[in-house]
């Protein structure tokens, strides 16, 4: 019965009450945002309510997060803004090339990047498209023009962080512990399932697998969370990678029909990580530090994100020609749009849809700011008469983008963020109508003129960024087990999971082949790194010969000597668990695999 | 009697007295953060947030006032 009530939020009218705290949040942070700015004289007042819009997040750790990586954005934009307009002053061409060079090298940042670090990539692009290029017939207000951002930016911030403290929003780090306790439950039932039957459940192993690897950008957001904080996200980070080698280990534990002191060391290696992913979540429970410290590297597929970069530039220029070619004044408003869309369909799986979505959300944007503007506030000047008629249109907004349908919460972050930029309140509010239709045509055409580019030429194909995941994946198994800097072999493991996590968001998962093709390399890569750590405890000892042997056994991938090592390690029987013993078992298992998974030299009919 | 703040000038831009208070709290907030979490401060206040948020006030308040 508890049960039952604990699982069962409290609703009004079918939302769930912290989804409306959350729209409450949001409002008052945007209404406090806009009276500080007025108050203050600030000369984008709009820009503080659009940051709150922004950084809208459910918990109070990401708003913190997003909002500090808005800042840093802002402020590499700025700079850029300063340096493109100083070195191209007085020639309107070469600055929107420019423009569009820095727009491509943030755009590959942003792909290299993950979570908020990859918006901060985006943000400082196009942050140069509302400094630098609207002011491009008056470059001497692009520095007073950063200035005024910036410090509505820091009001909107400010604002956010103090209503989420004050109405105590939730924090990210007790949720983390659910999901993580959860994962962990998981992965113990598949250990258990795989135990029993026979055959391997790679959908679960992969379905766990993304999921571990999902709360990667989340983890650094608790660090802000309390003083605690930064303690807390180290050993959630280690829990994460943990949790990666125990999914591992439990995949190891499957295989039947090895021999019995390989399986039994196998089954060891899984208890021992699942220990170890529980001192880490206690660590995390009590905000201690874990007993070690492993960071969580991200695959950077350098190849795709300078693609992708590549494709940005031509898109941007193309809406450049179009717009210098048509010889509008009022153009640069929408070649900034453009900016802004191209950046954050980059930071996307899917940029196109990310258009579309944009061109679907923007009408309806338009629509509810016109009814806000011209039909209920109307001419109004009272700061009261704003806050009230906003009420509805935020608070709906941020109810939608918390539902759980993505296409809902995608349009309500399409809302939340566009009806204040078009609205653009300021002190007094001017009502023309002529500049909210001017906004609105501008918002749609950019839009709809990034559309078209991206239709000639269009954002790199998912079957291209999976080929090239895979390659990677085979030639980083090519290459010899070494320690890149200094990375144990978990982390390790850990880098070649997020990569698995970023095929699989290329539409990984219909491509059946491929997909156990890059299961095989991340076994094998993880069993050699693995095999190279256990013989590095041999390399002191008087077996340090015999290990050099495994070693460059490993490297030439040969099974049948690994496995006569194996024997030889095993000559003088020793005692059940001393590292001899776990060695051998190791280079047996290592052996196995390479032999079941084809290795590298198996035919490449994935490709 | 009224004190003089001495303005924050940084490349030729002033910048408010206030502004460099709120900058000054924030530094003195991140140095002390490994000590309060060593303390436990994080598990003495049911509230955490605005037991923090409380001492960055307290703190701002005593920079105004001694500096």
């Amino acid at each position: 019965m508890v049960a039952k009530i604990a699982e069962q939020p409290f609703t009004v009218a079918n939302i769930p009450l912290d989804s409306w705290s959350f729209a409450i949040r949001v409002w008052l942070a945007m209404i406090l945002a806009l009276f500080v700015s007025f108050w203050l004289q600030l000369e984008a007042p709009a820009t503080a309510a659009v940051s709150v819009g922004i950084i809208a997040e459910p918990t109070r750790g990401q708003a913190l997060d997003k909002a500090g990586f808005r800042l840093l954005g802002t402020v590499v934009g700025v700079t850029a803004s300063i340096a493109i307009t100083g070195l191209f002053s007085q020639t309107r061409d070469l600055i929107l090339a420019a423009f569009a060079v820095w727009i491509g090298i943030c755009v590959f940042a942003a792909n290299v990047l993950d979570g908020y670090r990859a918006y901060a990539a985006v943000l400082s692009g196009y942050t140069v498209g509302l400094i630098a290029i609207q002011q491009i017939d008056n470059p001497q207000h692009v520095f007073e023009s950063g200035v005024a951002r910036g410090a509505a930016i820091v009001v909107g911030i400010l604002s956010m962080a103090v209503v989420s403290t004050l109405m105590s929003a939730p924090d990210r780090q007790p949720r983390l512990m659910v999901q993580l306790a959860a994962i962990r439950r998981r992965v113990r039932e598949y250990a258990c399932a795989t135990s029993h039957e026979a055959s391997g459940n790679s959908t679960t192993f992969v379905t766990l697998l993304r999921e571990i690897v999902a709360l990667r950008p989340e983890i650094s957001s608790v660090a802000l969370e309390s003083s605690s904080g930064s303690v807390r996200s180290v050993a959630a980070r280690s829990a994460v990678v943990g949790l990666v080698a125990e999914l591992q280990a439990a995949r190891i534990s499957q295989r039947r029909d090895v021999e019995i002191e390989a399986s039994a060391w196998a089954a060891r290696e899984l208890l021992r990580r699942d220990e170890e992913v529980r001192q880490d979540l206690l660590a995390l429970r009590s905000a201690r530090w874990p007993l070690r410290a492993w960071r969580a590297p991200l695959n950077r597929s350098y190849k795709n994100a300078a693609e992708s970069g590549v494709r940005a530039v031509i898109w941007f220029a193309i809406a450049a020609t179009f717009y210098t070619w048509a010889g509008w004044s009022a153009a640069s408003a929408s070649l900034f749009l453009v900016a802004l869309i191209t950046g954050l369909g980059a930071t996307t799986p899917n940029p196109r849809g990310f258009t579309v979505g944009t061109l679907v959300g923007a009408p309806i944007a338009i629509a509810l700011t016109g009814i806000l503007e011209f039909i209920i506030l109307n001419g109004a000047d009272a700061f009261p008469v704003l806050a009230i008629a906003m009420a509805p249109f935020m608070i709906g907004a941020a109810v939608l983008m918390k539902s759980q349908s993505p296409l809902w919460s995608s349009l309500g972050r399409v809302n939340l963020m566009f009806i204040p930029v078009i609205l653009a309140p300021s002190n007094p509010q001017t009502y023309n109508p002529q500049s909210f239709l001017f906004t609105s045509f501008f918002l749609v055409a950019a839009a709809a003129l990034l559309l078209a580019s991206q239709t000639l030429i269009p954002p790199v194909s998912n079957d291209k960024r999976r080929m090239r995941l895979l390659a990677d994946a085979r030639k980083e198994l090519q290459e010899p087990a070494t320690h890149q800097n200094g990375e144990a072999p978990e982390e390790a493991m850990f880098r070649d999971a997020s990569r698995i996590g970023q095929f699989l968001a290329a539409g990984g998962a219909q491509d059946s082949r491929a997909l156990a093709e890059m299961l095989a390399c991340f076994d094998q890569a993880a069993m050699l790194r693995l095999c190279d750590a256990k013989l590095m405890q041999l390399a002191e000892g008087p077996l340090a010969p015999l290990a050099d042997e495994a070693r460059a056994a490993i490297v030439k991938r040969d099974a049948v000597a690994l496995r006569s090592i194996a024997l030889r390690l095993r000559q003088p029987s020793p005692p059940k668990d001393s590292i001899e013993a776990d060695v051998a078992a190791c280079l047996v298992l290592t052996s196995d695999i390479l032999d079941r998974g084809g290795g590298v030299d198996s035919p490449r009919e994935a490709s | 009697m009224a004190r003089a703040f001495s303005e924050l000038i940084v490349g030729g831009v002033l910048f408010a007295p206030f502004v460099t208070y709120l900058l000054t709290a924030l530094v003195v907030i991140i140095v002390l953060r490994p000590l309060l979490h060593v303390v436990g401060f994080a598990k003495m206040f049911s509230h955490t947030a605005i037991a923090e948020l409380s001492l960055y006030v307290a703190i701002l308040g005593l920079l105004i006032l001694l500096f």
